[in-house]
């Protein structure tokens, strides 16, 4: 198993380090796969004694030779038995190791992280590329093993039989392995591309399921079908190509070791007949070389599994090796009991930190108090409200929570004390009950009534099928946005935290629930430090205080009177109201 | 509807459930495969052909091999020469056949799924909505890909597979016999052990193998779910939490493939140690044959070669077991959907809706979804060509509703609906949607590029078109601040557009198509100022001229519109003009009050 390169090889020698936990069944395993090949290596060479039994007309020597081979075949059964099962258990061992080491893994990595790869990319990392690894490292090595250990058994027993039948033998061996290694390297790209083929084919699948609406909105059923079955042909035809090179490698390869074996009829034959070699051995040394055709096919696939494993070792190395942005500092410590203080200290931040989104942002939030973040898309409100739970870490400056610069805490006791409701609000496929009790497991029913109750969630709940065990989302229920959006309400409520962040939280739903959120919400609100980005005046008005954020910095703050005069931005969202309200009120009345 | 499904893309390791295997569901399957392969009778045939020649083919060398020890046993060396040109010719006879039986078989197997894929696709696209809310976007994304992934494995090498080894099992029995009945009949004694091990072992096994599909698919299903709601997780601290549940599925789905296993350590040996048994017996009882004179030496030999024919497809097939089992249950699940009739089809002597002024009645109308309970209660609605209606009413009162079958994406279930006139029952769906422009809530965008994604409607397009469209609605401005303008990539692996973004995309998109009817479900999202009224400029720009039914959310829109129908439990319980409904008092003005207030 060479490689050109030796970052592969890197890797190679990284993958085996999994199997450092099962070194010692590893080693029984191969032992028990040798003694098994060994067993099977008798079997010509008994039969050769036969052979010679039968001419030299000793017929009592049979039963001695019979009874061996089932002695043998017996053990061979036994150590086969003893290798699969701990190999076995080995491979599930690995798989398991692996598949619970990356998940580990994925719930370390921060945002930041997650802004820049897709949830199927990384779930490919988890499924399609952990089996090969762990076919490779969990079967693939014994098998390898063994037959590398049939192979070189073959050839020292032939060579013993006769080195010079062996030679004329084994002259065909270079070539196969020359051909099996550029199979492996022509099919490589081939089989990649297939591969591609098929996501395009699912790309195009996936959508025409998912915006159905749309397509038959535009009656463009017949040019989807088009692109459709364009990428469909494309597949079919490189697997043709894929098919066309197999076609030619593999009946190739089979037909190689015949020459051998021709030239070994051949040249043993006459041999024999000059007395230099016996009939028994000629017998055995024919069966020998049946004996190679098997392992010699099989040693190009393991060649390839191999190259799979690599490449998709490299991709889950990829995943493991991508630094921890946000993490416990050694000396972090819990966050004390507080009054909710948030201060940003000359806060720069951008998420490729040379374009900043944050410039010198110098700001302090009362405790109890409610600020509304407005301004335009791209201002920084969002990227300001997610500097707080730690989501991501300043680039300068620092961020206080209580007087505690976010970076010394830990994150659980930080993040215990921040409610977050974002704009797209994710639920888990579980019940209401468990999607309220997310961040706090032990909430008692009467706890999560209260929190429904707040978001103006609980009247709905109540009238699902199965009231609050009913089980939403891909495998239940599928529930709108407004009503997704206030369980997302209720369970940032459940946590009773000190700091409550809203991101344009009441966005989705319609004017009159959103009034009623808006009750609920002024309730939630009172005692806890509140941070709202909003769009809407009418959001806007449960906030004391306004910040305007333009280009990333704070433009302006205050209230209504020293924003109207103050703030572009924030006359321009007013008077936009205010023309509403006016033209509303005269009709009304 | 949301556009993202968590884990649709991805693996759905549904249980294989098998349980059918009545004649009536077997010649379905059967039936179908013909189907698939009947286009391409002349190569199956070639693939059948080469395939039965090259295991013909397969199964000569032990001959040779026997038959030139027993030549040098017999000291005629010369003979050899014609033995190795056979042994030699067999070799490049099997080249050329496995060759085309490779290709032939390959080649079909694939242009039978891609026929497949292509047929699932084009149904798919035929039936309606009201199927597309009864499945899950998942489920049906994975029989266009999964599913027909594992047909795949059965229809390339799986019959390959079965055939060759089926064949060689036979074929070398057969030769077997012929060069020495005795010695074969006492050899195949093994023979009923083997098939009562493999019946055992092919039960046990397939069931284990359904349990460990089942776990895999709880695993891959809790991965999908936590990866895509990993920053909740992460803001509930909830890491320990979800960790220990994915050991506990991970450590379970371990434990079901321990099963796995565990039978295979039991089957495969056995299998190995009756081959060694096989084998003692063709020495011992071949060995005193020859003593007798009954055999030759080189026929024990070719026994053995035979012997190992013999049991290696015997092993195959085991393995083969599994593949076939998830085949079948996947040709089931893609035949389930491909008899599936949609719900809504044009009616045999439909017309050509010919270009409309856009004149739409609804005459005493009432509407289920499929057997649920009513949700229009008898509406009657007369909307004259280019009036703007809103619809108005709670979540639902039935705005959605009224809008869908206007589109004919259901048929009403009592009274009709017209468009000039015509029934939409009597005109073919196409004709009529090409005139409807619908805007959803949310503006769903295809992977390519904004202009491709703009002229969606009218693929035809000029660029000074698409343009002209964006421009209309005031979506040019942030297309040209793209770096590659309306060449930019959009979608999964592209650029992401703001939500207010998207809408304009969307407007442009309905604009170009220009539609003389335009249904418009307004986004509830509310976006910062600036946007907001470029969309509110918008949407005059695009309701010029047209009859257009809106499920209203903004105040100015609702205002603006013609006709306001207030919607309650299914019923229109109002309906007129901005001004006359605020004068009657009624239903309207006591909502509009409540609004009025919030914008407050």
């Amino acid at each position: 198993m060479t490689r050109a390169e030796p970052r592969n090889a890197r890797t190679f020698v990284r993958l085996l380090g999994f199997l450092r936990p099962y070194k010692l069944s590893l080693v029984v395993s191969v032992l028990l796969a040798f003694a098994s090949q060994a067993g099977s290596l008798t079997f010509p060479w008994l039969t050769g004694d036969v052979v010679h039994a039968i001419q030299a007309g000793e017929r009592h020597r049979l039963p001695l030779l019979i009874g061996v081979v089932v002695a043998v075949g017996v053990a061979k059964a036994l150590a086969t038995v003893g290798r699969r099962l701990i190999s076995g258990n080995q491979a599930l061992g690995v798989e398991l190791d692996l598949r619970n080491a990356l998940y580990a893994k994925f719930v370390r990595l921060s945002f930041g992280y997650y802004d820049r790869h897709q949830t199927g990319q990384l779930m490919s990392r988890a499924t399609v590329d952990l089996q090969a690894v762990r076919f490779f490292l969990g079967y693939g090595l014994i098998f390898f093993f063994q037959h590398v250990f049939t192979v070189v058994g073959v050839a020292v027993l032939v060579f013993v039989i006769s080195w010079k039948l062996a030679l004329v033998a084994l002259a065909v061996a270079p070539a196969m392995v020359l051909l099996a290694y550029r199979y492996s390297r022509v099919s490589h790209p081939v089989l990649r591309d297939v591969q591609q083929k098929m996501a395009d084919v699912a790309t195009v699948a996936e959508e025409n399921v998912v915006g159905v609406h749309v397509v038959k909105s535009f009656a463009q059923e017949q040019a989807e079908q088009d692109k459709f079955e364009r990428r469909s042909e494309a597949l079919f035809g490189q697997s043709v190509r894929a098919n066309r090179q197999r076609a030619f490698y593999v009946p190739v390869l089979s037909f190689l070791p015949l020459l051998g074996q021709a030239a070994v009829i051949l040249a043993g034959g006459r041999m024999v007949a000059h007395g230099s070699l016996s009939l028994a051995d000629f017998v055995r040394f024919n069966l020998y070389l049946s004996l190679l055709i098997f392992p010699l096919r099989m040693l190009g696939m393991w060649v390839g599994e191999g190259q799979r494993a690599t490449a998709s070792g490299e991709r889950i190395f990829q995943v493991v090796d991508e630094p921890e942005e946000i993490g416990d500092a050694p000396e972090a410590h819990e966050l004390p009991p507080g009054p909710g203080r948030v201060r940003f200290e000359h806060v720069s931040f951008g998420y490729d930190p040379a374009r900043p989104v944050l410039r010198d942002v110098d700001l302090e939030l009362e405790p109890g108090r409610t600020v509304a973040l407005i301004g335009h898309t791209g201002a920084g409100k969002t990227t300001l409200a997610s500097l707080i739970p730690r989501f991501y870490d300043v680039q300068e400056g620092r961020v206080l929570v209580d007087g505690e610069d976010v970076r010394d805490l830990t994150l659980a006791s930080l993040r215990r004390e921040i409610g977050v409701i974002a704009q797209d609000p994710f639920l888990f496929s579980a019940t209401v009950r468990e999607n309220l009790a997310f961040g706090r497991p032990e909430a008692t029913d009467e706890e999560l009534a209260r929190a429904a109750r707040l978001a103006q969630a609980h009247e709905f709940v109540e009238r699902l099928p199965e009231g609050y065990d009913t089980v939403i989302g891909e495998r239940g229920i599928t529930l709108s946005g407004g009503q997704r959006q206030r369980l997302a309400i209720a369970r940032a409520l459940v946590l009773d935290p000190r700091i409550l962040i809203l991101d344009d939280a009441t966005a989705s739903v319609d004017a009159a629930t959103e009034a009623k959120i808006r009750v609920g919400l002024r309730e939630a609100m009172r005692g806890r430090t509140t941070v709202i980005i909003a769009h809407r005046l009418s959001t806007i008005a449960l906030a004391d205080e306004v910040v305007v954020l333009e280009g990333g910095r704070v433009a302006a703050r205050g209230g209504h009177e020293e924003l109207i005069d103050g703030s572009p931005v924030y006359r321009e969202i007013w008077e936009h109201g205010r023309l509403e309200r006016q033209v509303a009120e005269q009709e009304v009345a | 509807m949301r556009v993202w499904q968590p884990g649709s893309h991805l693996v759905q390791q549904r249980a294989v459930k098998v349980d059918d295997w009545s004649w009536a569901a077997t010649k379905r399957r059967l039936r179908a495969l013909y189907r698939l392969a009947s286009p391409y009778k002349g190569r199956t045939a070639l693939a059948i052909a080469s395939l039965l020649l090259a295991t013909a083919v397969s199964l000569a060398p032990p001959f040779l091999i026997g038959r030139a020890i027993d030549e040098v046993r017999n000291g005629r060396t010369h003979a050899l020469g014609w033995i190795v040109v056979a042994f030699v010719a067999a070799g490049g006879l099997g080249i050329a056949c496995s060759y085309a039986q490779t290709y032939f078989t390959g080649w079909t197997g694939e242009r039978m799924l891609a026929d497949l894929r292509n047929h699932l696709f084009r149904h798919l696209q035929r039936l309606s909505l009201g199927f597309y809310e009864r499945n899950r976007a998942g489920v049906l994304i994975s029989r266009l890909t999964n599913d027909v992934e594992a047909l795949d494995q059965l229809v390339t090498d799986g019959v390959t597979s079965l055939v060759q080894n089926s064949l060689t099992l036979l074929g070398s029995a057969v030769v077997l016999f012929l060069l020495s009945w005795k010695l074969a009949l006492a050899t195949l004694v093994v023979i009923p052990l083997l098939l009562a091990g493999t019946a055992a072992f092919r039960k046990r096994s397939s069931r284990s193998y359904r349990g460990v599909r089942e776990k895999l698919g709880a695993v891959t299903a809790t991965l999908a779910e936590d990866i895509a709601g990993m920053r909740v997780l992460q803001a509930f601290t909830r890491e320990r939490a979800a960790r220990d549940h994915f050991r506990r599925v991970s450590e379970e789905y371990r434990r079901k493939n321990h099963e796995t296993v565990v039978q295979n350590a039991l089957y495969f040996p056995f299998v190995d140690l009756l081959s060694s048994i096989a084998t003692a017996v063709v020495l011992g009882y071949g060995g005193y044959l020859v003593f007798d004179g009954d055999v030759t030496i080189g026929v024990l030999a070719a026994f053995l070669g035979y012997l190992t024919n013999f049991f290696d497809p015997v092993q195959q097939l085991s393995q083969l077991y599994s593949t076939f089992l998830s085949a079948v249950a996947a040709l089931d699940k893609i035949m389930d959907v491909l008899e599936e009739e949609p719900d809504v089809e044009d009616a045999g002597g439909a017309r050509e809706l010919p270009r409309v002024r856009g004149h739409v009645r609804f005459e005493s109308v009432r509407f289920a979804y499929g057997t649920g309970p009513e949700v229009l209660h008898g509406i009657d609605l007369d909307v004259p060509p280019g009036t703007t209606v809103a619809l108005v009413g709670h979540t639902g009162a039935g705005k959605s509703t009224i809008a869908k079958l206007i589109a004919r994406f259901y048929d009403p279930t009592a009274g009709r609906i017209t468009i000039d006139g015509e029934d939409l029952r009597n005109v073919r769906q196409e004709s009529l949607r090409r005139q409807l422009g619908i805007v959803p809530q949310e503006g769903f965008l295809f992977a390519g590029t904004v202009a491709e994604n703009i002229a969606f409607g009218r693929p035809e397009a000029t660029r000074e078109e698409i343009a002209a469209a964006a421009r209309a609605v005031g979506a040019d401005e942030f297309v040209d601040r793209l770096e590659q303008g309306y060449d930019t990539q959009l979608g999964e692996r592209g650029f992401r557009l703001s939500l207010g973004q998207r809408q304009l995309v969307a407007f442009a998109r309905a604009l170009l198509a220009d539609p003389r009817i335009l249904i418009l479900d307004e986004a509830t999202s509310s976006v910062d100022i600036g946007t907001e009224q470029k969309i509110e400029r918008a949407l005059r720009r695009l309701l010029h001229g047209r009859t257009a039914f809106i499920i209203a959310h903004r105040l100015s829109t609702i205002r603006d519109a013609g006709t306001i129908v207030v919607l309650e439990h299914g019923r229109i319980v109002e309906q007129g003009s901005h001004d006359e409904l605020l004068a009657r008092q009624g239903r309207y003005a006591e909502l509009y009050g409540s609004w009025a207030a919030d914008v407050a």
